[in-house]
């Protein structure tokens, strides 16, 4: 990976090679909306005005200068770019499930810009998501924060430069499940820990064996071997890359607590996290965040006792919490799944809407660039015709980067950016729940009437 | 002296009589009533109306500030009979074979279901659950979400379900190439007709001595007759049309169109057959990829513009309760707020033949309805007040018990030593 | 049971063969099938030395295996069978840049009991970069013979495996006893391409590209280690002895290329990182979606082996009303494929120079699809140069082979007429000096597509049959129905349990072995299941693997054929 920082910092200090694309920025002025900064209230009848994509100016009366297009957005609703922490469009592959511990993969290597869910995304004021590599792992691949930057078709387009690196873990059902259908460990919650343990315990030893190398002095040393899952393991132990765990049950939430605490890691998200209402104050107290569904449960015997208060919860107990899709169809809405937390919950509408906006972005470590209407942040923009929290609000405009990506109004139905000659045109597809909601391997697998996966009787 | 065990709190359906007061009550049928009073009486809606006598030995309850719903009907889900969608064991929904539509619904459903209480509370009182699977997977109920007995909880249809032989991918990966669809609807029409014939057939002959025991053939026979509705799950636009083209054909006079997830291209003739739809869920992913992000939320609206009655479902289980939104996403991409709320009330009723029941807030009805802060599609709106059948049902289910323990939980005992230490190297 | 008798069979006239050639020059030949003369002469012909460049009325001497001569007044030995060219033309045969043109798809690798997924022996995983394709060699597969009609000389021929199946070599499309007669160059590039271990790590392509860095960068190491070590052994571990790592050494030392068979632009833009993340030598062969990449792959100077399979040109629907919507998204169709089909002409003009990688396309669909090419804009100088200077320069042999000049190895193709017109076909083709002649024939309407020797009726593996699949949870049975349309295969799988048809998708049959993939639905879940197996009479043997949330299962499925 250090090779490859290398070359990255290279790439932006030359500029001189045509292929370190930089991604597109504009220029634009919005004019007379209600601006929802979330970190400074909402603003009627207010003025933005994006240069070179960033944020420049936020006040009234503002004056486009030369050349710079005015988008008028009277009586209409101006917000920060959704932002969702978990998601799995976008992806050519999401779980590379044939070993337990995966750290050395990278969901950078299978970003897929030709999928139509982008766009679709954009269309529900989505602008950055977290592409993320599947649950099937206890230690995952590393995960990619993207902008939805629809119809760049060089895969690095669509990458949030300089944001940091992340990895995905997961406790619980779907690697046990997937670890008894291959014979390995770990088939509990028991060895999910233990296997975690060993890890980073292994990754301490790979560091120790390479720090002794490289300060020894022998001429006839030899390089010890190298491993990229254990040198991004001894990157996490470092803080160098965040951690996001798929987790459900309190007590699993409870344990990677403990063994976070034991190996020094400060920093930790859990996605899903349905029960980590159970320990919020135990959350509070470590300075972890959630990530979390608004009312997704029921579907696995762990999220059987959850609550869809979960969020408001959490909030009310001091825990920085997001609320995320994890699919391609909520994704879309997820303004709409902010605003259950008003449901089930009495959060303020800033309250809600920071939970798609500037929390997840605190997640990410992009809080300096994204989730908010300040000066100096990205141009990272959602347009609305109604509040965003009401049921009518319907999403008009999408930028990024102040470069328009999605207009309601001007956009043709058919946003294919590839289409496959020999495809028939009236291709259709019913798409159940389970097809575009990653829930890896969470429903049972019937298999001509037989039960695939799980070898129980 | 108690001995054994109790809840702090035990709370339990009340029955009887109520009256609402300073209420405003969107009938659906009649208009709205700014300030009402409404009073229900053993199950029934006594009165309803601006200047309304209270029973003296009615409960009263002011509701001043809010409003009054019928309940909300859910037109396809199979809730209460799933509990855990990962877990073979509980699911009851599915059975093997392709045709079954002998398998009851509404027997298998579990009254005590978990999953019931969480959906009631947010207003959906009454549910189309149904059977999934093969060509004719059984016999789907429209049950209120209250009762101890599937009995209890009957709410007056059922009906036979009929998965239409689709044209569509099921999945992402399925290509067919046109000759190969063709050839497996022929072969799939022809099953179907024969299955049919032989129902028509056994209809003729049912009352003679010796005709055989043949539960499959035996349910259809209703259908033929006229007797009990066919629901036929049917998405895609051509697949539409064939089977408005087949039903016709066939003659049976009480069909419902269900799923029509692309009713909107073929909305004409959908109309023109006159044949009512239960559409959704409306929060979907568009059919085609090259299809406008909106397909599926608009997709009601014009139907419904073209004069096709709709009634909206979540096809959904634990989340059933997401009702209201599917309706709202309608309302706010074409169909407006009044039809989309027929659509979830009246239509549904009458759609699933119990529109003399519920489905509206009119004299003579079942008291199904909520109260509410506002407007039930509004996501911050919460219920406040729940009936179904005339209980008076208990605000409460275990996400709220949940909330409940654990917003503000006990500390617990603070204890500075980890209970297992691991050794570190 | 079979193959042990075929080798055994093999071994004998190997043996026989071997017996004759070793006893003098003037051999007797009972088949009377060994020429009387390795000496020609073309005379009067239209050459074409290089493309470009056309001699008229030029006499060509072949001899012993060599272009003895191109010109005017060429003095004709006197052992030459002279051959009146003065209607034909004479071309550099054509190389293919990538193929497995005389390989023989050898048995899947047995999973082995208590496979531990994570971390599987290297023969199972597909990782066995040290093999070659050598092993595989088939002299009697009809393929090279097939490719040899459709006018090439030389195939690059890779070896059938997964991720890493080892080195290519290029061969010569002749007839030959044994394998050694035909090679011309071994370990012309490692060979590698995006297929996963089944249900082992690594399992796609995340995993792939992780395997990648890791299996490189010790690579380095390791080379850098032995280096060391026969410098000045002492006092320095021993180095291991691993033969994954030493087959990258040659790549390492930028001698060697790696050659990535990758047909979709991500594919290709993930062989392209790795390569800019660890530095080899990088070919990209089989090409379908290069038009995004022209400048890139010129700037990088990366060679291209563009695929020869082309899209089905997509065919409007004649219904009169069609509606707006469905015109315009048959627009959108119908432009996609110009962009497929002009993709050629794109990189031309980017300065590309690219050659053409046969892959899997039909020997008799390749002029067709390279006159597609020319007919959206590929000149015909360059179509040339792809098929013949272009790959010998990729491939590094440019002093050998290429083009008709003196001094090249006599591979050389005669036509009736100038390539790529309508009357074109191949006469003659000299293989490393060998000559084989074709009749000419009207070619016949493709009422069928043109499709490979079986007819319909005597198609092996069309009809009904009934399989078994042996799953964990027990056995599944129905009826596989296979037909054929044209070339095309399609076909069902029923359920004897009731479940609606299944479609097979992307049927494959070609040297005995069917494939075919069909999804199900696995509880509202999309589960893809891939059979691969072979057809020996009315048997099927196969194995279905399933592919399910990260996870793969194989399975055993056997069918046998209905009587008719």
């Amino acid at each position: 990976m250090k090779t490859k920082n290398i070359l990255l910092s290279l790439l932006l200090v030359l500029c001189t090679s045509a292929f370190a694309q930089e991604a597109p920025k504009g220029d634009v002025l919005f004019k007379g909306g209600t601006v929802l900064t979330i970190t400074n209230g909402a603003l009627e009848n207010t003025d933005v005005l994006v240069r070179d994509g960033k944020i420049s100016r936020i006040g009234k009366g503002l004056r486009a200068p030369n050349g710079v297009e005015t988008v008028d957005i009277t009586g209409k609703f101006l917000m920060p770019g959704i932002i969702d922490a978990h998601s799995h469009i976008a992806g050519s592959a999401i779980n590379e499930g044939t070993s337990q511990v995966t750290a050395e993969v990278s969901m950078e290597d299978v970003v897929d810009p030709y999928d139509v869910s982008i766009y679709r995304a954009l269309a529900g004021g989505v602008t950055s998501i977290h592409l993320m590599h599947g649950s099937a792992n206890v230690i995952g691949g590393q995960n990619e924060t993207m902008k939805l930057r629809w119809g760049q078709t060089d895969p690095d387009m669509l990458r949030f430069e300089g944001a940091p690196r992340t990895i995905k873990f997961a406790l619980g059902e779907n690697p046990t499940r997937g670890a008894r259908a291959r014979g390995i460990q770990p088939q509990s919650r028991m060895g999910i820990e233990m296997m975690l343990r060993n890890s980073f315990s292994e990754a301490q030893e790979y560091e120790k064996r390479w720090k002794a190398y490289n300060a020894s002095k022998d001429p006839k040393k030899v390089a010890p071997e190298y491993d990229l899952r254990m040198q991004t393991l001894v990157d996490i132990l470092n803080g160098e890359v965040l951690v996001h765990c798929h987790s459900y049950r309190a007590d699993e939430i409870y344990m990677l607590l403990k063994v976070f605490s034991d190996f020094n890691i400060p920093r930790l998200t859990f996605q899903h996290a349905n029960e980590a209402y159970k320990v919020a104050p135990e959350l509070a107290a470590f300075g972890a965040t959630a990530s979390v569904f608004a009312d997704w449960w029921a579907y696995k015997l762990e999220v059987y006792y959850s609550t869809a208060y979960n969020a408001a919860i959490l909030h009310e107990n001091g825990v920085l919490t997001s609320i995320n899709s994890d699919s391609g169809e909520l994704i879309r809405h997820l303004f709409h799944e902010a605003a259950k937390t008003q449901k089930y919950g009495n959060l303020s509408d800033d309250e809600a809407l920071a939970m798609i906006t500037l929390n997840p972005a605190k997640q990410l470590g992009i809080d300096n660039r994204v989730g908010s209407i300040e000066v100096g942040k990205d141009a990272d923009i959602a347009i609305f015709d109604n509040h965003p929290l009401s049921i009518y609000a319907v999403p008009q405009m999408t930028f990024v980067d102040g470069v328009k990506y999605f207009d309601i109004n001007n956009d043709k139905a058919d946003q294919r950016i590839y289409i496959d000659p020999e495809s028939s045109i009236e291709e259709v597809t019913l798409f159940e729940k389970m097809d575009y909601n990653h829930r890896c391997m969470e429903g049972a697998a019937i298999f001509f009437g037989q039960n695939l996966i799980n070898h129980q009787h | 002296m108690a001995i054994a065990q109790e809840d702090d709190q035990v709370l339990k359906a009340e029955y009887g009589k109520f009256a609402l007061t300073n209420a405003k009550i969107y009938t659906v049928t009649k208009g709205v009533i700014e300030n009402g009073t409404l009073v229900i009486n053993n199950g029934i809606i006594e009165a309803v109306g601006a200047n309304v006598q209270i029973p003296n030995d009615a409960k009263v309850i002011d509701v001043a500030g809010k409003e009054i719903y019928p309940g909300m009907i859910d037109g396809g889900t199979t809730l209460g009979l799933n509990e855990i969608g990962s877990i073979a064991e509980a699911q009851d929904y599915r059975e093997y074979g392709a045709i079954t539509p002998q398998m009851e619904a509404l027997t298998a459903v579990n009254p005590n279901a978990v999953t019931i209480p969480v959906t009631r509370v947010s207003g959906v009182t009454t549910v189309w659950t149904m059977p999934q699977g093969g060509v004719l997977p059984g016999t789907a109920a429209a049950i209120n979400l209250f009762g101890y007995t599937p009995d209890q909880m009957y709410a007056g249809q059922r009906g036979i379900v009929m998965n239409f032989p689709s044209t569509a991918g099921g999945r992402r990966w399925r290509r067919l190439s046109e000759d190969e669809i063709k050839k497996r609807q022929e072969r799939a029409m022809k099953e179907i007709n024969e299955t049919w014939d032989k129902a028509e057939l056994y209809a003729k002959i049912e009352n003679a001595e010796d005709v055989r025991n043949y539960p499959e053939i035996e349910a259809l026979v209703p259908v033929v007759k006229g007797e009990t509705p066919i629901f036929i799950e049917v998405n895609a636009a051509q697949d539409i049309l064939n089977a408005i083209e087949w039903i016709k054909g066939r003659g049976y006079k009480q069909v419902v169109l269900t799923g029509v997830a692309e009713g909107w291209r073929v909305a004409d003739e959908i109309a023109e057959s006159g044949y009512p739809v239960i559409a959704g869920p409306v929060q979907a992913i568009p059919t085609r990829s090259s299809d406008s992000f909106d397909a599926a939320y608009a997709n009601p609206g014009i139907m419904s513009k073209a004069g096709v009655k709709v009634a909206l479902r979540t096809m959904d289980n634990e989340n059933a309760r997401n009702l209201p939104y599917h309706a709202g996403f309608a309302a706010a991409y074409g169909m407006g707020k009044e039809e989309a709320l027929k659509a979830i009330t009246i239509n549904a009723a009458e759609i699933l033949g119990v529109g003399d029941q519920i489905g509206s807030i009119e004299v003579g009805k079942k008291a199904n309805f909520f109260v509410s802060t506002g407007d039930p599609f509004e996501t911050a709106t919460k219920i406040t007040d729940l009936f179904i059948d005339g209980y008076k049902v208990p605000m409460t289910s275990r996400h709220i018990r949940l909330y409940d323990e654990f917003l503000n939980r006990a500390t617990g005992v603070d204890k500075t030593k980890p209970a297992i230490e691991i050794k570190k190297k | 049971m079979k193959s042990l008798r075929k080798l055994c069979l093999h071994a004998v006239l190997l043996l026989s063969m071997s017996v004759i050639s070793l006893s003098s020059w003037a051999q007797s030949d009972p088949t009377g099938e060994s020429p009387v003369t390795r000496t020609y002469a073309l005379t009067n012909a239209t050459v074409i030395t290089k493309p470009g460049t056309e001699l008229k009325e030029t006499t060509v001497i072949i001899k012993d295996g060599l272009i003895q001569s191109v010109g005017k007044n060429a003095s004709i030995p006197a052992n030459a069978q002279v051959i009146d060219a003065s209607e034909l033309y004479v071309y550099a045969a054509f190389i293919d840049g990538m193929s497995n043109t005389g390989a023989k798809r050898p048995e899947n690798p047995q999973r082995p009991q208590n496979l531990f997924t994570p971390d599987p022996p290297n023969f199972y995983a597909g990782i066995t970069p040290e093999n070659s394709v050598v092993e595989q060699l088939d002299v009697e597969s009809s393929s090279i013979a097939s490719l040899r009609e459709a006018g090439f000389a030389i195939s690059n021929t890779v070896p059938y495996g997964r991720m890493l199946p080892g080195s290519s070599a290029l061969i010569l499309l002749n007839d030959a006893d044994h394998a050694d007669d035909i090679i011309m160059k071994k370990d012309a590039a490692l060979f590698a391409q995006w297929v996963g271990a089944p249900g082992a790590y690594p399992g796609n392509i995340l995993g792939m590209m992780a395997k990648w860095r890791n299996l490189y960068r010790n690579a380095v190491q390791d080379k850098k280690h032995s280096e060391l070590y026969a410098q000045n052994p002492a006092g320095m571990t021993r180095p291991e002895n691993d033969r994954v790592s030493q087959a990258f050494f040659p790549v390492i030392a930028q001698q060697k290329p790696v050659m990535f068979n990758v047909d979709g632009v991500l594919d290709v833009r993930r062989a392209m990182r790795l390569r800019d993340d660890l530095g080899f030598p990088l070919i990209v062969a089989g090409v379908e979606q290069s038009w995004e990449l022209a400048d890139e792959l010129k700037a990088t100077n990366t060679p291209i082996f563009l695929s020869l399979d082309l899209p089905d040109e997509p065919k409007a629907s004649d219904d009169e009303d069609k509606s707006e919507e469905m015109a315009a998204m048959e627009e959108r169709r119908m432009e996609f494929y110009k962009i497929h089909v002009a993709q050629a002409a794109k990189l031309q003009e980017a300065g590309v120079n690219f050659g053409f990688a046969v892959g899997s396309v039909r020997s008799n669909s390749i002029w067709k699809n390279v006159q597609t090419y020319i007919d959206n804009g590929l000149s015909t100088d360059a179509a040339l140069a792809a098929l013949t200077t272009n790959p010998a320069s990729i491939l590094g042999i440019s002093q050998v082979v290429g083009t008709v000049e003196t001094g090249k190895l006599a591979n050389v193709m005669v036509t009736t007429a100038p390539l790529f017109t309508k009357d074109a076909k191949v006469k003659m083709m000299f293989v490393d000096g060998d000559k084989y002649e074709y009749e000419v024939k009207e070619r016949k309407k493709a009422a069928n597509g043109g499709d490979n020797s079986s007819a319909t009726t005597g198609d092996p593996v069309t009809g009904s049959w009934t399989y078994a699949l042996i799953t964990p949870q027990g056995d599944q049975g129905g009826k596989m129905v296979i037909s054929k349309e044209g070339s095309n295969y399609s076909g069902y799988l029923t359920s004897d349990d009731g479940s609606p048809d299944t479609a097979m998708n992307n049927i494959s049959f070609r040297d005995s072995e069917l494939a075919f993939d069909f999804s199900i639905d696995a509880g509202g879940q999309s589960v893809q299941i891939v059979v691969v197996g072979t057809v020996t009479g009315k048997t099927y043997d196969a194995t279905a693997t399933v592919s399910f949330g990260g996870q793969d299962i194989s399975m055993d499925l056997t069918a046998t054929k209905d009587e008719q």
